[in-house]
């Protein structure tokens, strides 16, 4: 067993990307039964700031449990750490996506019965993944650049080269990016899933001449639109909120916006998994929620952090009920993502 | 000393290097093997797989073709730099190699930023030259194949200038004076004496940087386009983001076995140099 347990651990090392992680996964399973400790893994940068400031801090101070932050949530690292036995990470803050495939695979815990007042939550929580908000992504594009009316406002519109020429940007992955060639070809958002795959490449391929940029760091969404290095970018509220603050407002559509959800996750075998429980319910109750999602620019799932928000981040939360709004189907993508991934790949490179 | 104390004094001296190898290269080494047919349940599924898709063979050619230009540009950047090198004085070669070992103090992710800054569209090269023609100027030099030859020929080079360098340095002046006593002009001289002679270095070189070449990860990742990814990209791709292990240790293993096909030849040409 031991022997099998440090060739997968070298296995996982083999990734270029995780090697720097390999000194954490090796000093592993030292953790004791009952602790005051708490490893949440969560996304760097001002939204490493934000959680902090919104809900973690509280956390501490509440329970005298020491968080240790880490950043980037990486589902090969769980893989690892769950097959060996060795888990690490206590708290994952996943994507809507990768939550679904990491349920699918079995690497997440059951969250304890009564755990969430269910009354409060817009979104019902599964067995084993917490909703901790919904995101907005749309199109983005800078206001100082063109006169009303010569921004594309809806998907439809994003893909009308005609009406609107310029270079514009997409995620480097599937998902997102069919969404929104599907809802540019005219399917309902109601009738979205499953997706029509045949389909959303055919209208990917009209377009795909004017995209200057397949985006892989969420960031970029923004920056090539601020040095001018395409003219409309599918990007995120949230991000273009915050260049509002910094000064170079861009603008955002909010007459469609592709909507997902981010989860909280137990990590399968957690070394403090009681502090863990604690942890995703603290940071889904409203005045935690509301802090938070202040910072953050996100819509809280709780429902009584919604009155709690300040006027102005009211103005950023998406219109859940606006019809043309669509919500991603993170189920449909955790059994799909591999092969229409491959697809996508390839389309792109040809 | 007798042949048992030799053999005492070897195994003395080469035991811990090799024992530390086999466990950190080895045995991994063999995992890989080991999962890319599937583990457990043995399999060619992922080799299948792998050799059906058009991603995987349109990613072998740009690795193919990407590792041989970026292996003959530093082959031929550095060839130059060595023999500019070896007529200099001692003192005078000694701080030049400090130059050409220059670029190893930053790491290659840092570099890659700063070719970022360099040769965006906004950067300093277009800067420069917009300020020089006065129009506009927006030279796509970074996401495409130019920025992934530039980054890699820039990391290279310094791998290629060393081994030819101690091949010209071991070339005898009394050679040279003989060539040119009997009446060979300066290129004639550079064919038949300090090209032949230099070989031994410059077969050493190329295979180090072919092999290097063939298993770039950032340089393509950060300043190449959606074409230009590269194997090591891929395997990237199937350990993050399917969390297909046996794909991308299949796709490691023929990385592998690629760097062996295309050291063997150059070994064999080491071997009848020598």
């Amino acid at each position: 067993m031991t022997e099998a347990n440090r060739l997968t651990r070298r296995n996982f090392m083999a990734s270029g990307a995780s090697l720097l992680a390999a000194p954490a996964i090796l000093g592993a399973g030292r953790a004791l039964a009952s602790t005051n400790k708490l490893t949440f893994v969560t996304w760097g940068g001002t939204y490493r700031d934000s959680v902090y400031e919104g809900g973690i801090r509280s956390f501490t101070e509440k329970t005298g449990i020491e968080v240790t932050i880490i950043d980037t949530p990486d589902l090969a690292k769980v893989k690892a750490q769950v097959m060996t036995g060795n888990v690490e990470w206590d708290v994952f803050d996943a994507p809507g996506a990768m939550g679904a495939s990491g349920s699918k695979e079995g690497y997440w815990e059951a969250f304890d019965e009564g755990l969430f007042d269910l009354d409060d939550l817009a979104i019902a929580p599964t067995a084993d993944l917490a909703p901790f908000y919904t995101w907005a992504g749309g199109i983005a594009y800078d206001p100082s650049k063109k006169g009303e009316g010569e921004y594309p406002r809806n998907f439809a519109e994003y893909f009308d080269l005609e009406k609107f020429p310029g270079r514009r940007t997409f995620r480097d992955r599937p998902s997102e990016t069919l969404e929104a060639a599907l809802l540019a070809d005219g399917v309902a958002p109601a009738d979205l899933y499953p997706l029509d795959v045949d389909r959303a490449f055919a209208a990917l391929d009209r377009i795909k001449p004017s995209v200057a940029s397949w985006v892989a760091a969420t960031p970029q969404t923004i920056t090539l639109l601020q040095t001018g290095e395409v003219d409309f970018s599918y990007s995120y509220s949230s991000r273009v909120r915050t260049t509002g603050e910094a000064g170079a407002g861009m603008a955002f559509s909010f007459d469609q916006t592709l909507n997902g959800l981010e989860y909280l996750a137990v990590v399968k075998g957690a070394p403090n998994r009681e502090n863990a429980m604690k942890f995703v319910a603290h940071m889904l109750s409203p005045e935690v929620q509301a802090a938070t999602m202040e910072l953050l620019a996100n819509a809280p799932v709780s429902k009584g952090a919604v009155p709690l928000l300040s006027e102005e981040s009211r103005k950023w939360l998406p219109d859940m009920e606006n019809a043309n709004n669509a919500l991603m189907n993170d189920a449909w993508w955790a059994d799909n993502f591999e092969t229409v991934s491959r697809r996508f790949k390839e389309w792109m490179l040809l | 000393m007798n042949r048992a104390a030799e053999l005492r004094g070897a195994v003395a001296f080469v035991t811990p290097a090799t024992l530390i190898t086999l466990s950190i290269l080895a045995a991994p080494l063999l995992y890989i093997f080991y999962t890319s047919f599937g583990g457990p349940d043995f399999s060619f599924r992922a080799y299948s797989d792998l050799l059906g898709s058009a991603l995987f063979r349109r990613t072998l050619s740009t690795t193919l073709i990407i590792a041989l230009s970026a292996s003959a540009l530093s082959l031929v950047l550095g060839y130059v730099i060595a023999l500019h090198l070896a007529r200099q004085t001692p003192r005078r070669r000694s701080l030049y190699m400090v130059l050409v070992l220059l670029p190893f103090w930053t790491s290659v992710l840092v570099k890659c930023y700063a070719f970022t800054v360099i040769l965006g569209r906004s950067g300093m090269v277009n800067e420069f030259l917009t300020w020089v023609s006065g129009s506009q100027v927006q030279l796509a030099l970074i996401l495409n194949r130019i920025g992934v030859l530039i980054g890699m020929t820039n990391y290279l080079t310094p791998f290629v200038v060393f081994p030819v360098l101690a091949s010209l340095m071991a070339i005898d002046d009394s050679v040279y004076r003989a060539a040119s006593v009997m009446g060979a002009k300066p290129v004639r001289i550079f064919r038949t004496v300090t090209l032949p002679l230099s070989l031994p270095g410059i077969i050493a070189g190329l295979s180090s940087v072919l092999v290097m070449a063939l298993g770039f990860f950032i340089v393509p990742a950060l300043l190449g386009g959606p074409r230009d990814a590269m194997l090591s990209n891929l395997v990237d791709f199937y350990t993050r983001e399917t969390l297909d292990w046996s794909m991308a240790a299949a796709v490691g293993v023929l990385l592998l076995g690629m760097v062996v096909l295309a050291i063997a030849p150059l070994s064999v040409l080491r071997r009848k140099q020598s």
